[in-house]
């Protein structure tokens, strides 16, 4: 009996670690690959420390590919998530409010059709998207990026659950009695409580607007406009290692090891907003979707 | 059916100063119901999960019949519990939840059905085997859970708090049928509960526990009568016993500058010195000028058949400790209280006071 | 009559309900509008003008209105294929995705707390890679020269990427790389879930006679399967539209892998290769309809969202 769960552990302990490895290695690998010259990288044991001095040479290299064309990504990729954040919650915040805990006819077809467009796949909606901008001119511009950013559905969502189970309306009822009007309950009473959500809508979008792939890749057209996930491809394009065609000028063909950093550089700041925000996330995420 | 043996039982708990629960002793004798009782944090939860196995024992043992128990998992026990919240699972029927135990002894399908057949019919639930937990009123959802246990045929049923988030008119109701269910099974039942009067109305025996400790176990009216310490003679009875500092002097016991006359056999016990008194509402009674302890009516509490007044004692009056001294209570005849704002005097009925170590605070009797 | 009458009052009180938790009388019934106004505009500008504009422009034809977009599109040689492959790596993905996240979920919760934090984030930082990162990323690990997984690929006696993402693989290594950066998400996910189960109901299954597998399986399973459905439709629709790790495969393997091999690829090559919009428009409803559907589907059959 003893014996068995002993051994039942053990086996647990075991695929853990399994999925230790598939989640971990290839993260280790990505960290430890700049520190390796492309050709360390081809022979030396793929878990291998190369040398720190490496590391910043790589580091150098891809910050100064072509006249800093990463710089010019990275700054892309925070005017779009930056942008589409600060106007997600500008418009996902008061509405969340306005669906939670204002009356008015409609409120609840709105929030089906919020639920709905939620569930679905934002990326349905890009080449639409693409060809209405196109109709409109917009193509080529920052806003076709950031404005479809803005319209962020599961933002109001998740605002419109906080506010409606946090906020006890008795306390926008003494907020009224006490002369407010309904734009002074919502700057002064809720707005200051709702913290922890504008918190919590920021997180979600920031992190889908920096990840985002195909709405940018189908809504701009150039070097100078691509944000960070989509400038990651224009490198592969440029490594002769897997484009044995890419003619890159001399001395500028992208390496392995510049890959990795590149990769690396670009999903930073997502990877330093995990590690501080798991528990926001596990919030969110069961927000998301309780009833009962 | 079963006895139940805590031989010197204790938990502590990582990082805590003192025991959860100190070298429990206690023999639960078969088919008895015995109630845990006690303020919150006394252990008496504690005590019943170490019971049931949901929290290790650290020292001491735990028997059920001859049987020491405490490296037994819960399920090998063969006892059932019934949990202060109900923990009835969410996902199943009543019929589920109340079968749940036997499908995974695997019983019989015919065997359960029978069973469950039965409790329900005894808790009054046939019609509602087919509904959620979710679709069930409060007492509805605590009858499940009782009749959980009973379908299981334990040999010991454990209940936390089982009445607690019932409204005060149906936990009256529903202690007495506990209590007659509970005679009628004949199983032997450990009951926890914070609420004196449910202990002292529904156990065979109830046992006081305080900071970890057993005070005292015994049958109800020993422990109204004969009270092993201060803290027993607070918590029990309600209203609550009046305790108050006296000096033990040749005449008898000073309380304030009035003197009440004690045996002489409980008087050579207690020496000279301070002590605590206590005495319940109904040892006292108003007496005329000068015959008793002056005090001052705050409040009369009329219930009909009785009335009790809340008075300040006089020496009590200008102290500075005011607000902390609480006020003496006194059951009265309802058609003679005294007004409140009203002086009177309380004279204490001969043979009823109890004293009590003033620093100890146990029991001083007569030799 | 009987059953009627009840069913009307039953619904008259939860009408009344609904205004019991409405406002208070005398409260401005206009002020609502103003604090969605942002949103709706946005809504309508960018959630349901493009849907209208994407099927206004799949259905005129050149006769007027009709279905022949969607006809010619459906008779692309590379349609079907496209479908047939995002079918075999829903397949995969959510078949492995749903019996992995599960497992994991329930073995993470059974560990000491601080323990339980750190393996659940290695398994979610991978999140923070999603996107192209991601495809990267896999992009050197199934190149079986330099990859910490080579053993594995030597095995299979894979010699060069090429092998690795043979036509056949290709549903598998997506499937890895959507499973590498989405599981440690839903893990935390379902880790929250679970901790949302009160003790007591732990514990009264375990004085049931409930041993730790039976509980997980009776018990704790089911009480979390709303979310294991919420995973796996909110999974399904996003498969549906898999676009950068076939694109970015493409572009490393030279073409290896098409650049029609999603049905969302096909819609883009028909843009801007074919220069066919109403075409590209054609596709682009079909997988409209798809993530519509499932999202209808969850929102009125589920009863996973709270709307009042």
């Amino acid at each position: 009996m003893l014996a068995r769960r002993y051994i039942y552990r053990v086996i647990g302990l075991l695929v853990l670690l399994l999925f230790v490895a598939f989640f971990g290695v290839p993260l280790l690998w990505l960290l430890l690959a700049p520190t390796k010259t492309d050709y360390q990288l081809a022979h030396q044991a793929p878990l291998a420390f190369g040398s720190l001095g490496t590391f910043i040479h790589t580091f150098n290299r891809v910050i100064n590919y072509q006249g800093g064309l990463m710089l010019t990504w990275l700054k892309n990729s925070a005017i779009y998530s930056g942008g589409g954040t600060a106007l997600a919650l500008l418009a996902a915040i008061p509405a969340g409010y306005g669906l939670a805990l204002t009356q008015f006819i409609g409120r609840r077809t709105l929030l089906a059709v919020t639920l709905v467009v939620m569930i679905m796949p934002a990326t349905a909606l890009v080449m639409p998207l693409f060809l209405e901008a196109s109709a409109v001119n917009l193509v080529g511009t920052a806003w076709a990026v950031i404005l479809p950013f803005a319209f962020f559905p599961f933002g109001v969502y998740l605002a419109y659950i906080y506010f409606s189970s946090t906020i006890p309306k008795d306390l926008l009822a003494a907020a009224r009695i006490d002369g407010a009007g309904e734009w002074g309950v919502f700057l002064h009473v809720a707005l200051p409580l709702a913290r922890p959500i504008v918190a919590l809508v920021a997180f979600f979008a920031f992190v889908g607007d920096w990840t985002n792939y195909y709405l940018p890749f189908v809504m701009t057209y150039t070097n100078s406009e691509y944000p960070v996930t989509v400038g990651l491809q224009i490198l592969i394009g440029s490594a002769p290692i897997f484009s044995p065609t890419a003619s890159g000028y001399a001395g500028s063909e992208i390496y392995r090891p510049d890959l990795a950093m590149a990769t690396l550089i670009g999903a930073l700041p997502i990877l330093i907003i995990f590690l501080f925000a798991q528990r926001t996330l596990v919030k969110g995420m069961l927000a998301g979707a309780t009833k009962g | 059916m079963a006895t139940v043996t805590f031989k010197g039982a204790s938990r502590i708990y990582p990082r805590a100063k003192n025991p959860a629960v100190n070298e429990l002793n206690l023999e639960i004798r078969d088919g008895e119901f015995i109630v845990l009782v006690g303020p919150s944090g006394c252990g008496k939860t504690t005590s019943l999960r170490m019971l049931a196995g949901l929290e290790p024992v650290d020292a001491g043992d735990i028997f059920i019949d001859e049987r020491s128990v405490v490296r037994l998992p819960p399920r090998e026990r063969d006892i059932a519990m019934v949990f202060q919240n109900y923990a009835l699972y969410p996902h199943m029927d009543v019929a589920g939840n109340l079968g749940f135990a036997l499908k995974i002894a695997k019983v019989k399908k015919s065997e359960i059905k029978t069973r469950v057949a039965e409790a329900a019919k005894i808790l009054d639930l046939e019609d509602y085997l087919d509904r959620k937990p979710g679709q069930l009123s409060g007492g509805q959802r605590q009858r499940v859970a009782m009749g959980r246990a009973i379908v299981r045929q334990p040999r010991v049923f454990l209940m936390d708090e089982p009445l607690s988030n019932l409204d005060a008119k149906l936990r009256v109701a529903t202690r007495s049928e506990i209590a007659a269910l509970q005679r009628r099974l004949g199983v032997t039942t450990v009951y926890v509960t914070h609420d004196q009067v449910e202990a002292m109305t529904m156990g065979d025996r109830v046992a006081v526990m305080k900071d970890g400790v057993l005070q005292q176990v015994d049958v109800p009216s020993v422990l109204y009568d004969s009270p092993v310490n201060a803290f027993v003679a607070g918590f029990i009875g309600s209203p609550a016993m009046n305790l108050v500092e006296g000096t033990v002097g040749s005449e008898g016991v000073a309380i304030g500058s009035t003197v009440v006359a004690v045996p002489r056999a409980l008087k050579d016990t207690a020496g000279t010195g301070k002590v605590t008194v206590g005495l319940r509402p109904e040892s006292l009674e108003l007496a005329g000028e000068g015959a008793g302890i002056p005090a001052v009516v705050n409040l009369v509490e009329e219930l009909g058949a009785e009335a009790y007044i809340y008075a300040r004692l006089a020496h009590h009056v200008d102290q500075a400790t005011f607000a902390a001294t609480p006020d003496f209570i006194v059951r009265v005849n309802p058609k003679s209280a005294p007004k409140s704002g009203s002086a009177v005097e309380l004279h204490v009925k001969p043979d009823s006071m109890l004293l009590f170590d003033a620093d100890s605070g146990a029991r001083i009797t007569a030799a | 009559m009987a059953v009627s009458d009840e069913r009307i009052s039953a619904r008259r009180r939860r009408r009344a309900g609904g205004q019991r938790g409405g406002l208070p009388a005398g409260t401005s019934r206009t002020a609502g509008y103003f604090f969605v106004a942002i949103y709706v505009v946005l809504l309508l500008a960018l959630g349901v003008a493009p849907a209208v504009y994407a099927i206004a422009l799949a259905l005129s034809t050149s006769g007027g209105v009709g279905v022949s977009h969607f006809v010619d599109t459906f008779n692309f040689f590379e349609f079907l294929p496209a479908f047939e492959h995002i079918a075999e790596f829903e397949g995969i993905w959510l078949a492995s995705q749903t019996v992995f996240v599960v497992l994991l979920a329930l073995m993470v919760h059974t560990l000491k707390r601080r323990v339980s934090t750190a393996f659940r984030l290695i398994f979610y930082l991978p999140g923070a890679m999603a996107g192209s990162a991601s495809a990267i990323i896999w992009l050197f690990m199934f190149t079986p020269s330099g990859s910490p997984f080579a053993f594995i690929l030597h095995g299979l006696h894979y010699q060069v990427l090429s092998n690795t993402v043979q036509p056949s693989n290709l549903p598998i290594v997506f499937a890895i790389m959507a499973f590498f950066t989405g599981a440690g998400g839903w893990i935390v996910i379902m880790y929250g879930a679970l901790n949302n189960i009160p003790d007591e109901l732990i514990e009264a299954a375990e004085i049931d006679g409930s041993s730790a597998l039976q509980t997980a399986v009776r018990i704790k399973i089911p009480l979390i399967r709303k979310w294991i459905v919420y995973m796996l439709v909110l999974s399904f629709a996003a498969g549906s539209q898999l676009f950068v790790e076939p694109q970015i495969l493409g572009v490393a393997t030279n073409g290896q892998v098409p650049a029609q091999w999603s049905p969302n690829q096909l819609a883009y090559y028909l843009a801007f290769q074919q220069d066919s919009f109403n075409n590209a428009a054609a596709v682009s409803v079909d997988l409209l309809v798809i993530g519509l559907l499932v999202a209808v589907l969850l929102v009125w059959r589920g009863r996973l969202f709270e709307v009042e």
